[in-house]
């Protein structure tokens, strides 16, 4: 786009000039993860599993096992639990509402945790644990309420429904075999996807919330298991998953894979391509796209990726020079508009920093949230 | 005759003024000021200004346990002399759950313009290793004088 032509000189040469604007967005800094992305916090602390408040003006984030909320772009932090309380994510219940999801302070990994509703804000940190024995959660149909999974015993999981009081509503009685790792609500809100570790295999599961029949609907391989909630399509259920963590350095990459809607076989997903490494993957507001943070060859750098199961289009939206992008499955969030999503990463470094500025500004070399730009699907633009 | 003469004069005429404008407007809007095109000479402080230094050497060798020597250099980078300057350290870990920071005090008398003098603390650095993840440690040096004139440097040492 031309925006000035000057004439120059006096020999009878004349210059044009042509001054090109800059496309949106790149009048901002780069912050090492590609144009157009903005941070959303900055300092110390190990940041992590962002939610966007449902009118995208607030942002919810763990520190160090602490839950804050901030206002987008300034630094009003609001602190909503003791530092010690072992929070793991959080999903905003309403504008003024978080449902928090605690790890047990035991120093089990398979101890089941809490779930926990904070109190009106004049209440200073101030909780109130609604679930027990914990096993993942989900937000409610509609946004409405949560289904929680929980321990039963060893070998078996039960899913309940959490109304928006507080109050368990219904505890279906049809129990999932195995340890629930993950669970999510399918595109109409009547069914949940549960992913669940038996004695020998990972498997699928699909519960009707309104009759609570359950049925397995996909067995991985034994030694594999599945990474975060699986995620529901219309195009079928994703997940990532990969080798059975056994502490252990892992040999193989995680992949992504899908269980077509009706099928009972899953399948690398399509449009990522073979050498794809996934990481963590969220669905979009309206449910037509997928974020996923991976990597398109096990040499390449981490991304973020977003991909339109209708037509297996997968996009990069992040150009990340040297930056370290945090690949736990609530690490990355979708705003409630869906045109922007928040991310966790920082600087890799490999000796000491100096800076001039106090620690509290400084941002790449601590775990910090950034905003990335998502650009409507094609067709899709006003 | 004549007309065509007149007419080819006017003609001339007309030219050598709209040329003569054009030169004019060309070299008004062509002619940035000296001013602008001169490169930023290297800034010499007018006025008080403090400068601290961390040796990165050092730095690269400090472990995450107690009693870490570390040198500070404090120069006077102004063009006055300082008195009653407080250099404060602060140390922490990139673990904000973890509140047990460590604070050390100095000070510096008296500082002539472009002098600069040492200071030397025995850090604790083991509070970043009280962690459950592995974190960086954060030392945060500050040096101020009661006029206001002051100056920051943050290390970051990797976990």
């Amino acid at each position: 786009m031309t925006l000035a032509a000057l004439a120059t000189g006096c020999g009878g040469a004349t210059q044009i000039v042509q001054i090109k604007a800059l496309p949106a967005g790149q009048d901002r800094a780069d912050f090492g993860l590609g144009p157009g992305v903005r941070p959303l916090s900055h300092g110390p602390g190990d940041k992590s599993a962002p939610a966007w408040n449902p009118t995208d003006e607030r942002v919810a984030f763990v520190v160090d096992g602490y839950v804050v909320d901030k206002p987008l772009y300034n630094q009003d932090l609001r602190r909503w639990t003791t530092k010690d309380f072992g929070a793991s994510r959080s999903e905003w219940r309403s504008s003024e509402g978080l449902t928090i999801f605690a790890e047990s302070p035991s120093p089990d990994p398979e101890e089941p945790g809490s779930v926990y509703r904070t109190l009106p804000k004049d209440t200073p940190f101030g909780v109130e644990k609604i679930a027990a024995g914990a096993l993942a959660m989900s937000p409610g149909p509609g946004g409405e309420g949560l289904i929680v999974a929980l321990e039963t015993s060893p070998y078996e999981s039960g899913i309940a429904r959490i109304g928006g009081n507080g109050k368990m509503d219904q505890i279906y009685t049809n129990l999932i075999g195995g340890r629930v790792t993950g669970i999510s609500l399918s595109p109409n809100g009547g069914q949940v996807a549960v992913a669940a570790r038996g004695a020998a295999t990972v498997a699928l599961h699909v519960l009707d919330l309104a009759t609570g029949d359950s049925k397995t609907i996909a067995r991985l391989e034994p030694g594999m298991e599945i990474h975060g909630d699986p995620q529901w399509t219309r195009r079928g259920i994703y997940y990532v998953a990969g080798e059975e963590d056994t502490g252990e350095s892992k040999l193989a990459p995680d992949h992504l894979y899908r269980v077509p809607a009706g099928s009972s076989t899953p399948e690398p997903a399509p449009g990522v391509g073979e050498d794809f490494v996934a990481s963590s993957l969220r669905l979009s507001p309206n449910g037509e796209r997928l974020a996923i943070v991976g990597r398109r060859n096990p040499a390449s750098s981490t991304n973020l990726y977003i991909l339109e199961p209708a037509t297996d289009n997968l996009k990069a939206v992040t150009a990340n020079e040297d930056m370290e992008i945090k690949t736990g499955p609530y690490d990355l969030a979708w705003s409630a508009s869906g045109d922007r999503m928040a991310i966790v990463a920082r600087g890799v470094i490999s000796g000491p920093r100096v800076l001039s500025a106090p620690a509290d500004t400084i941002l790449t070399d601590f775990y910090n949230l950034y905003e990335v730009p998502i650009e409507a699907p094609e067709g899709d633009a006003p | 005759m004549s007309g065509i003469l007149w007419w080819l004069s006017g003609a001339a005429l007309a030219f050598l003024l709209t040329a003569g404008a054009f030169l004019l407007l060309a070299n008004a809007g062509d002619s940035p000021s000296d001013k602008s095109l001169r490169p930023d000479s290297p800034s010499t402080p007018s006025g008080p200004a403090l400068e601290l230094q961390l040796p990165k050497d050092r730095l690269a060798s400090l472990e995450h346990n107690p009693d870490q020597n570390l040198a500070i250099s404090i120069r006077n980078a102004g063009d006055e002399r300082l008195s009653d300057i407080n250099v404060s350290v602060k140390v922490s870990s990139e673990n904000t759950a973890l509140s047990e920071a460590r604070y050390y005090r100095s000070s510096v008398e008296s500082l002539a313009a472009g002098e600069i003098v040492s200071r030397e603390f025995a850090l604790d650095l083991s509070v970043a290793a009280r962690s459950p993840e592995p974190a960086r440690a954060i030392i945060e040096v500050r040096a101020t004088t009661p006029s206001g004139v002051s100056s920051v440097r943050t290390a970051i040492l990797p976990a």
